[in-house]
């Protein structure tokens, strides 16, 4: 191939494209030039550090090797042919660690340090630094989740370009100058962001520091459990670090497809909850006195006893977030035991979507995207954001379809807006039909669960084009895979399940819906499967304690449409979902196997193509796209689409709820993470808050129906006028239309 | 005084041409007529034939170094010229003077050669403490603008906030778009990709100052001012222990003794010369003897072993402590990294502790060493010359006056005993503690929700 070069490094010759930087291309001889600065994830090399000097011949100089790019004929010498070289990299280890406290027995990053490393490789025995070394204080709290000690800091910069250049936070920075540099936050405000802890992952030494894992483990005393982050559709690769049978952190285990290496906070720091107090750790019952604990065997009992007495009038309201294999646990009980084939799920993702998929690193090629929804990306599938924001980067242009759009859209206006880009006349529809590199994202409700944006897909003609892609971000992390496996435990239509006589709740996100807890008031009886007690009490009649997914085996598939394995990290203080419900399963006469990859086998050739569970490997690959066809209407009841009020009065404003990244029950119960939750405020439009008078902070009332909530506005310029948006956790019994009053 | 003609300075008669008017009377806006009815290569070549090179001090030819800048079509991008004005290396005050005394030959050059790298576009990064020279550039331009002769070009003067780092040119663009002044990677160079990642011509205040005398004498006859590889004449900064300090435009291959002696009045006080900083502070110093021989031109000072640099002549009589002279040359350095790059951040601080010692006489023999060897690390290691000029011009002290550093050692302390002339000249770096982190605690965090 004509783009390949040809040159020598330490007397090895080697070949590689044009362009593959020189640390790469070493490594590809099998020769490491080492670094500390160098991360091709943050942007260009910026040669800080200067670990990897090297010699190249023809230039007079030592050469930052991280900086270089290999170049056809080029001869380097690396430190190991090269006494200059290795005069130079012996010279700048010396300097990093004249300030550096080398406390690593108290260090948390003693034993998994690459300066540590490359010290014990490379570095001298002993220092000629007689010198007071440089102090700061320390450690200081960046946020309540990262801790900096500002002495072990060798200054790579690593975090601020993280911050500046990936994230786009612009929060880290550094302050002064020369050896007094030192990082920190513009006014000392607390980093916060919803990718602050990749930082921690990012620093080669022990100066960002999660406090979450400081002083928790040493590395030969743990063991990382490779899973599959189970808190959004994005589905990130993830590492689970254990120790004694506790998870203590999470890090990323970067899937270039998926996730580029970054993981949001949420998903790095909520692991705590799995030890929360409130925990479910027995099946109870609702006795005289509220809910009691009870034997597992009495539980089952009462299970049966509940299921029978339904006499298949059974609804099933499903969270989305169970595993593949325990939505088809459940189906295989319920629907083939007990013939209730009625469900539940917030929202379900359309298969039509499969004909246009792609991996979501797709997006980070793109040089036209449009997301259309009234949700912020980040809050729906967070990791999406920054394969935008590195999209961007790289002169994408990004147009945005809703409340808050850059195109303003009327609230629940998303679908009206596919239609719109897929009509004939449409300019920015006739870029995206001529782009071989054009996105479409839907984050928001409604839409069918994709099905909407997989038409507009079809329409654009995006199928035969490999760089054009669309993505739908559902509320729930494996809904489509629930989804499907429900649809597949058995063949039959549903019945009317009215009046319900049971209603069984199957997770947390189901247990905190609203339209669950309505649906259980017309319920008879209420089985809930759930984590925590506050999700339990007063209206269960039984509760059977559920796993978190980092406790699970089994699979889900992401908003990709990508197959990917949850590992077990830990084992669960209860059984799991997969034990109890196979031996429900057996009482009546169903069966149904405890091991998630027996399930799986089962599942596999119905909804999985026949997809083996070792094929998914270490990263799960995206299956090739399926030809089109048509969205069926979904075999499950769906909560309504966006509501639009029909009546809606003059002087009131429509209420946008929208659920931030950091909320739900696990986030609430991570006392560190209470930072990142939303402020209590609404959004308003400059017009309608110059209309009623109001200012950014001021203390405002929402009204309607009887209800009022107060809270501090905030005038958004990007909102669309008419829209009261606000945190649905701060948004209580609001109604649709609210009067908003300054109090 | 010299009676070599004057070029940069022509027409002031001592005095300073700050209206508009008074320029035009001494022949002013003839080169940006002329250079209006000229092509850019044509000014590109009049400027190679002159053989100017970078008065900013790396000496690099102008011509071509604008030559390197891809033509429009082969780059769509703005093209920009940047002049810098942040003039800052120790002993180096020409830069001011020109800005203050012919601020319309400086803003003429921008003119020209912004049409000679086919640019509209002109920032002018100028020290934050020239303030005097800040507000004599803009009168300057308001003047040019109330007369429409900036035509379709935008000058923009910008102000430095302090760092000597801001002279380094891509650390200059980094801090003209906002960014930490700190150097970045080269390649790519400016012309390249420099100021908004599009092509940039980086040239200095006088390289640009004598733009304009050049295309109105031709650059054949001003090539033949000066000597072979250095033409021209040079604004040359003289300070130290003479008796008239200042700026003395003259030609290159002046003799450096007629400089001190002749121009500068020679020594004061009777005192005998004992060395002298050719170039600014990060050239490596000459002994008297070696001062007497050289002239000062490129060629000369580099077969000595010095360079020109930003030709700021300083100079040491025999009061001078040479370790001291370390201390605050090194104390310099360390205080204007810009913390980017390890060897200059650690290696600036390190070399002044080593020279703080010795000179407080608790220094050894192998302090002395460990002194040479640390400098050895910095110099040729790092991202930008800055940590560079400190180990060098280090080194070129105790290569020079070891036996005055092994005295140190030797006596126990400064021989000088408190009498030299760098005595109780206080650096930067001294208020500095060795604990750099101020007590911060963030304010409680607000659990809201």
């Amino acid at each position: 191939m004509s783009d390949l070069v040809k040159l020598t490094i330490d007397d090895r010759e080697v070949e590689v494209a044009k362009g593959t930087g020189l640390v790469e291309t070493a490594a590809a001889a099998g020769i490491e030039i080492p670094v500390f600065c160098y991360e091709p994830r943050l942007g260009p090399a910026v040669g800080a550090c200067r670990m990897c000097l090297v010699e190249v011949e023809g230039m007079p100089k030592l050469q930052a090797g991280c900086t270089l790019t290999a170049q056809d004929g080029m001869v380097v010498h690396t430190a190991s042919t090269s006494a200059r070289a290795a005069e130079g990299q012996k010279g700048t280890l010396e300097f990093i660690l004249v300030n550096h406290p080398l406390d690593c027995p108290v260090c948390d990053k003693g034993g998994e340090c690459p300066l540590q490393d490359l010290t014990f490789r490379y570095g001298p025995g002993s220092t000629r630094m007689t010198f007071p070394k440089l102090t700061f204080d320390k450690p200081i709290p960046v946020s309540p989740l990262i801790a900096l000690d500002r002495e072990r800091c060798i200054l790579c910069y690593r975090c601020t370009r993280f911050s500046s250049d990936v994230a786009e936070d612009e929060q880290l920075i550094a302050r002064n100058r020369g050896a007094y540099s030192m990082i920190a936050t513009f006014g000392d405000e607390p980093y916060r962001a919803p990718f602050s802890g990749n930082v921690i992952e990012l620093c080669p030494v022990g100066a960002l520091t999660s406090t979450q894992y400081r002083f928790e483990a040493r590395p030969w005393e743990i063991q990382d459990v490779p899973t599959v982050c189970g808190l959004c559709p994005a589905g990130c690769n993830i590492r689970a670090t254990t120790r004694e049978g506790l998870v203590k952190r999470v890090q990323s285990r970067n899937h270039p497809e998926v996730d580029g290496g970054w993981l949001c906070d949420k998903g790095r720091f909520t692991f705590p909850h799995l030890r929360s107090d409130d925990r479910v750790r027995e099946p109870l019952v609702r006795g005289t006195v509220g809910l009691e604990p009870v034997s597992w065997d009495a539980a089952l009992d009462r299970a049966e006893e509940l299921l029978r007495g339904a006499q298949g009038k059974i609804v099933t309201a499903l969270s989305g977030s169970e595993t593949t294999e325990i939505a088809y646990g459940l189906g295989v009980l319920l629907r083939r035991g007990l013939g209730a084939h009625s469900a539940v799920l917030d929202e379900s993702t359309s298969a039509a979507l499969d004909a246009c998929r792609a991996p979501l690193s797709t997006i980070g090629a793109a040089e036209l995207v449009v997301v259309v929804g009234d949700d912020e990306v980040v809050d729906r599938a967070p990791i999406v954001d920054l394969w935008l924001r590195k999209a961007r980067r790289a002169g994408a242009e990004i147009v945005t379809i809703g409340a808050r759009g850059s195109v303003p859209a009327p609230v629940g206006g998303a679908a009206e807006a596919l239609r719109d880009l897929a009509a004939a006349d449409s300019e920015l529809g006739g870029r995206l039909r001529a782009s071989d590199r054009a996105i479409l994202v839907w984050s928001g409700s409604g839409g069918g669960g994709g099905a909407r944006l997989a038409e507009a897909a079809h329409a654009l003609g995006f199928e035969g084009k490999p760089g054009c892609a669309v993505f739908h971000l559902p509320a729930r992390a494996n809904a489509r895979g629930v989804a499907e496996a429900w649809a597949a435990a058995a063949d039959a239509d549903e019945a009317d399940p009215e009046p319900i006589g049971l209603l069984v709740v199957s997770g947390d996100e189901a247990a905190g819906d609203p339209s669950v807890r309505a649906l259980a008031e017309r319920a008879s009886t209420v089985i809930a499967i759930t984590m925590f007690h506050s999700l339990a009490v007063g209206w269960a009649d039984l509760v059977l304690p559920a796993t978190a997914s980092l406790e699970r085996e089994g699979t889900a598939m992401n908003l990709e449409g990508r197959v990917q394995r949850l590992r077990r990290a830990v084992t669960p203080p209860v059984p799991d979902e997969l034990a109890w419900l196979s031996k429900l399963a057996e009482r009546f006469g169903v069966a149904l196997s405890p091991h998630a990859a027996v399930v799986f086998e089962e599942l596999s050739g119905r909804i999985y193509g026949g997809l083996l569970l070792e094929q998914l490997g270490e990263h799960a690959g995206l299956p090739a796209r399926r030809p089109y066809e048509a969205p069926e209407p979904t075999p499950l009841a769906h909560s309504p689409e966006a509501n639009v009020p029909e009546d809606h009065f003059v002087g009131t404003l429509r209420l946008l709820r929208y659920t931030p990244l950091f909320s739900g029950h696990q986030v609430e119960r991570v006392p560190e993470l209470q930072f990142q939750r939303p402020e209590r405020e609404v959004a308003l439009s400059t017009v309608d808050a110059d209309r009623r008078g109001i200012a950014t902070g001021d203390l405002v009332s929402l009204r309607s129906n009887g209800t009022s909530v107060e809270l501090r506005a905030r005038v958004d310029a990007r909102l669309v006028e008419g829209v009261a948006r606000l945190a649905d956790e701060h948004a209580a019994h609001l109604h649709a239309d609210v009067e908003v009053v300054k109090a | 005084m010299s009676s070599a003609p004057e070029i940069v300075f022509a027409g002031t008669d001592g005095g300073a041409l700050t209206e508009l008017a008074a320029y035009e009377a001494v022949g002013g806006l003839t080169a940006l007529r002329r250079a209006r009815e000229m092509t850019p290569a044509q000014i590109v070549a009049e400027l190679e034939a002159s053989q100017l090179r970078g008065r900013g001090g790396a000496f690099f030819p102008t011509g071509r170094k604008w030559s390197f800048l891809p033509k429009p079509e082969q780059n769509p991008r703005p093209h920009y010229l940047v002049v810098n004005a942040d003039e800052s290396e120790p002993g180096t005050f020409k830069d001011r003077e020109i800005m203050l005394r012919v601020p319309f030959r400086f803003l003429e050059g921008c003119l020209v050669a912004a049409r000679a790298i086919e640019s509209t576009r002109v920032f002018v990064y100028i020290r934050g403490e020239y303030l005097r020279e800040f507000e004599v550039l803009v009168s300057a331009l308001e003047q040019l603008r109330a007369r429409n002769l900036l035509g379709d070009v935008t000058i923009v003067l910008h102000r430095g906030a302090g760092a000597y780092i801001c002279g380094e040119e891509t650390a200059l663009l980094e801090s003209l778009e906002g960014e930490r002044g700190q150097p970045r990677t080269k390649p790519p160079f400016p012309a390249i990709a420099g100021l908004y990642a599009s092509p940039t011509a980086v040239n200095n205040v006088e390289s640009i100052t004598t733009v304009t005398p050049i295309i109105e004498m031709g650059g054949a006859e001003y090539a033949k001012l000066g000597v072979e590889d250095s033409t021209g004449t040079r604004v040359f900064s003289l300070s130290g222990n003479v008796v008239r300090p200042g700026n003395y435009e003259l030609p290159h291959g002046y003799p450096l003794r007629d400089l001190i002696y002749e121009v500068g009045g020679g020594i004061a006080d009777g005192r005998t010369l004992k060395a002298v900083i050719p170039g600014g502070s990060s050239t490596p110093i000459l002994t008297a003897s070696e001062a007497e021989k050289v002239t000062l031109d490129f060629d000369s000072l580099s077969q000595a072993g010095t360079a020109i640099g930003s030709a700021a002549v300083i100079v040491l009589d025999d009061r001078c402590c040479m370790v001291q002279l370390g201390v605050r040359v090194s104390q310099f350095y360390e205080h204007e990294s810009c913390g980017k790059c390890t060897p200059c951040r650690v290696g600036t601080r390190w070399l002044t502790q080593i020279l703080k010692k010795i000179e407080a006489g608790h220094g050894t023999h192998a302090d002395l060493d460990l002194l040479l060897d640390v400098g050895d690390h910095v110099n040729g290691t790092c991202l930008c010359p800055l940590g560079d000029s400190d180990a060098i011009a280090v080194a070129s002290y105790v290569a020079k006056f070891r036996e005055e550093f092994l005295q140190h050692i030797e006596d126990g302390g400064c021989p000088f005993h408190g009498t030299s002339s760098l005595d109780g000249i206080v650096a930067p770096t001294d208020v500095h503690e060795a604990h750099a982190g101020g007590a911060e605690i963030h304010r409680p965090l607000e659990v809201v929700g």
